[in-house]
C-alpha cells in the first residue's frame, strides 16, 4: 500500500490504520452535516424527514423572493468595498511593517489583534463607538467594520509572502533609477500579486458570511441587511427547503474563493 | 580637488559602535578596472554600498567627477551595481530586466528597444530574451544582471562578488569576459571580492581592506610581489614565514644562518617571507635552507613539495613546475636543498 510507506517511519502498519480511522472520524464529524445541508436543499419534498427526489425548485424559489435577493445585493455591495480598501490597506501595511520591522513585535500584535479578539466584543465595540460619534449606519458602516478585521487578514496573508521576499530587487529598482513609487507599482505590487489576490478572495470570503459585527452595525431597519442576517430572520420561522439552498449557495461562494485563496498562496493559512 | 574621477575622501561608516569603514581614502582613475579585495567583516561590501548609495556616509565624502555624490539617493546616482545575488525582477523577461532601468530613465521606445537588442548581442543571450529569470542557469543570470546594469551605460559599475555563485570553470571563463566588456564599454569598474585569484587576474589596480581600512593599494603585480604587510603577505597567494631575530649582523634564522633580504618593512624584524615559487633546488642562491620532504600535493601545472625544516615549525613549501617535477622526482623523505636570493625575501614586523 503506497500510502502507508509515505508514513512517517516509525508507524507501523497497524497504528498507521488507527490514524486514518481517527482522521476519518475527524473528517465526518466536520462535513457530514455540511453534506446533509447540501443534500435537502435539492430535496423535493422540502422535509427534513424524508427524501422526495431530487429537485432545483428551492434555487429557483430564492431568485422570486426580493428580500433575499435585495440582501444578496447588499452582502454584495459590502464584499466587494470591505475587500478593495482592506486589500490596498493591508498590503501597504504588510510591506510597511515588514520595512520597519526592527522596531520590535508590539506593531505586529496590533495589527493582528482584530483576527483573534472575539467577534462579539469587535461588533459591541464598533456600534458604541459609531453611535458615540453619532453615524448614521447603514451599508457603510458594515463596510467599515469588515475592513477592521479584513485588513488584518490580508496584512498577514501578505505578510507571509513578504518572509520570502528577495529585498535585494527593491534596491535593484533603485539603483536602475526607480522612484519610490515605481518601484512599488512595478516591483513590489507585481512580486505579491498572488498573495495579494489571496488576501483579497480571503477578505471577500469573511465578508460574505460574516453575521455578528454585520448585524450589529447595520443600523435600524431592513434596508441594509445582508444575507447571513437574511437566514437569520428566515430561520427563527424554521429551517425551511430555501435556506438549505441559499447556504448552499453562501457556502459554495466561500469555498470557491478559499480554494482560489490557497491555491495561490501556498503559504498556508494567515497568521501562521 | 584632487584630479581623480572618483575620489573617495575619508569615509566612514558605523554600525552602533562598529567601525565597518574607517576613514578610508581612495582615488580611482577613468576606465579603471578596480578591485576591493578582503575577507568578510572587512568593509570591503559596506563601502561599495556607499558609492551605490545604499549605506549613508558616517563621515567623508564621494566625489565623482568634481562633484559630491554622497547625499544623492540610489536612483540619482550615474552609478549601477551589480548584485551579489543578481536581484533579477522574477515577474519579467530577461529583455523586460534589462529595459527597466532605461523605461526609468524615459529613454525613447525605439531607443530601448534597439539598446536591450544590442546587449543582449554582447552577452549571447538574444535567444532567451523571452525567458524568465527562473528558466535561466547561474551562468545566464549572472550575465543578464551584468546587462541589466550595464545597458544604463553608468559612469561606475559596482560589481559585488560577480562570480561568487558560479562554477570554477564558468568562473574563469567570466573573468576574462568582464575584462572584455569593461574594454568594450570604457566604464570604469569597481568589483568587490574575496578572491584574490579573481583580483589579481581581472583589476588593473587592487586595495587590500581589513577590519575597515585599507592595508595596501597597488597593481597586482606590485601587491603580489612587494607586499606591505605581513597580512597582504599572507592573503594573497602563498607565503612561506621564517621566524628571524634582528642582530647585529642581519637577519639570524632559527638555525643560525643568516637570511639576506632586500625588501625590508617596518622596523623591528621577526618574520622573513619568500614565495615557493622564488626557492630553487641545490646551493645557488644567497639564502640556503636544508630539510626533509615530508608532503607533495600534484596541481597538474606544477607540484608543491612540504619540506620539515629546522627555520620554522610550518613546512616550507617549493613550487616545482610539471617539468622539473618529472626530471627530479622527488620523494617523501628525501634530503633536499633549497636556495633563493635577497630580491625575493621580505621581512616583515611581529
Amino acid at each position: 500500500m503506497p500510502l502507508a510507506e509515505s508514513g512517517p517511519p516509525m508507524a507501523d502498519r497497524n497504528t498507521f490504520r488507527l490514524m486514518l480511522l481517527i482522521l476519518g472520524v475527524v473528517f465526518a464529524f466536520l462535513y457530514i452535516p455540511i453534506s446533509v445541508l447540501v443534500g435537502l436543499s435539492f430535496n423535493e419534498g422540502g422535509l427534513p424527514t424524508a427524501w422526495t427526489g431530487f429537485s432545483t425548485k428551492w434555487y429557483g424559489a430564492l431568485l422570486e423572493n426580493d428580500d433575499i435577493l435585495k440582501a444578496a445585493g447588499n452582502t454584495l455591495i459590502v464584499a466587494v468595498f470591505s475587500t478593495l480598501l482592506s486589500t490596498i490597506l493591508g498590503t501597504l501595511l504588510a510591506v510597511g511593517v515588514e520595512i520597519r520591522r526592527r522596531n520590535g513585535k508590539w506593531l505586529e500584535t496590533v495589527i493582528f489583534a482584530p483576527m483573534i479578539i472575539p467577534d462579539i466584543v469587535l461588533a459591541i465595540a464598533l456600534l458604541s463607538m459609531f453611535s458615540l460619534m453619532g453615524v448614521k449606519m447603514g451599508l457603510h458602516t458594515i463596510i467599515v467594520s469588515h475592513v477592521v478585521f479584513n485588513l488584518a487578514f490580508v496584512c498577514a496573508v501578505v505578510r507571509a509572502r513578504l518572509k520570502s521576499f528577495d529585498w535585494s530587487i527593491v534596491e535593484a529598482s533603485a539603483d536602475l533609477g526607480g522612484s519610490t513609487l515605481n518601484t512599488l507599482r512595478r516591483v513590489v505590487i507585481p512580486v505579491l500579486m498572488p498573495a495579494i489576490i489571496a488576501g483579497a478572495l480571503l477578505a471577500f470570503t469573511l465578508s460574505v458570511d460574516e453575521f455578528i459585527i454585520a448585524f450589529f452595525t447595520a443600523g435600524a431597519g431592513r434596508s441594509s441587511i445582508t444575507l447571513p442576517m437574511q437566514i437569520f430572520a428566515m430561520i427563527r420561522f424554521g429551517v425551511t427547503p430555501e435556506i438549505n439552498a441559499l447556504a448552499t449557495l453562501v457556502m459554495s461562494v466561500s469555498v470557491v474563493a478559499l480554494a482560489l485563496s490557497q491555491r495561490l498562496n501556498k503559504g498556508g493559512l494567515p497568521g501562521q | 580637488m584632487s584630479d581623480a574621477f572618483l575620489s573617495i575622501k575619508d569615509v566612514n561608516k558605523t554600525f552602533g559602535s562598529v567601525h565597518a569603514v574607517d576613514g578610508v581614502s581612495l582615488d580611482i582613475h577613468e576606465n579603471e578596472f578596480f578591485a576591493l579585495l578582503g575577507a568578510s567583516g572587512s568593509g570591503k561590501t559596506t563601502l561599495l554600498r556607499m558609492l551605490a548609495g545604499f549605506e549613508d556616509l558616517s563621515g567623508g565624502d564621494v566625489v565623482l567627477e568634481g562633484a559630491s555624490i554622497a547625499a544623492l539617493p540610489p536612483n540619482r546616482r550615474p552609478v549601477n551595481l551589480m548584485f551579489q545575488s543578481y536581484a533579477l525582477f522574477p515577474h519579467m523577461t530577461v529583455a523586460q530586466n534589462i529595459a527597466y532601468g532605461l523605461e526609468m530613465d524615459r529613454l525613447p521606445r525605439a531607443e530601448i528597444t534597439s539598446r536591450v537588442a544590442e546587449i543582449l548581442e554582447v552577452i549571447q543571450l538574444g535567444h532567451l530574451a523571452k525567458r524568465k529569470p527562473d528558466q535561466l542557469s547561474g551562468g545566464q543570470k549572472q550575465r543578464v544582471a551584468l546587462a541589466r546594469a550595464l545597458v544604463k551605460r553608468p559612469k561606475v559599475l559596482l560589481l559585488d562578488e560577480p562570480l561568487g555563485a558560479l562554477d570554477k570553470k564558468l568562473r574563469s571563463e567570466m573573468q576574462l569576459e568582464l575584462k572584455r566588456l569593461q574594454h568594450e564599454f570604457g566604464i570604469t569598474f569597481i568589483v568587490v571580492t574575496h578572491d584574490q585569484e579573481e583580483a589579481l587576474v581581472m583589476a588593473d589596480r587592487i586595495a587590500i581592506m581589513r577590519d575597515g581600512g585599507l592595508l595596501q593599494v597597488g597593481t597586482p603585480q606590485d601587491i603580489y610581489e612587494a607586499p606591505e604587510t605581513r597580512f597582504a603577505a599572507d592573503f594573497i597567494g602563498v607565503m612561506n614565514f621564517l621566524p628571524v631575530t634582528a642582530g647585529d649582523q642581519g637577519f639570524v634564522a632559527r638555525d643560525g644562518s643568516v637570511i639576506l633580504a632586500d625588501r625590508v618593512n617596518g622596523t623591528g624584524g621577526a618574520i622573513a617571507a619568500v614565495r615557493p615559487e622564488r626557492l630553487v633546488l641545490g646551493d645557488r642562491g644567497q639564502n640556503t635552507l636544508r630539510g626533509t620532504v615530508t608532503n607533495t600535493a600534484y596541481h597538474g601545472l606544477d607540484l608543491l613539495l612540504h619540506i620539515t625544516t629546522r627555520l620554522s615549525d610550518t613546512p616550507v613549501i617549493a613550487r616545482m613546475t610539471a617539468e622539473m617535477a618529472d626530471h627530479l622526482r622527488p620523494e617523501m623523505g628525501q634530503e633536499i636543498t633549497l636556495s633563493w636570493s635577497a630580491k625575493d625575501t621580505h621581512i616583515f614586523p611581529a
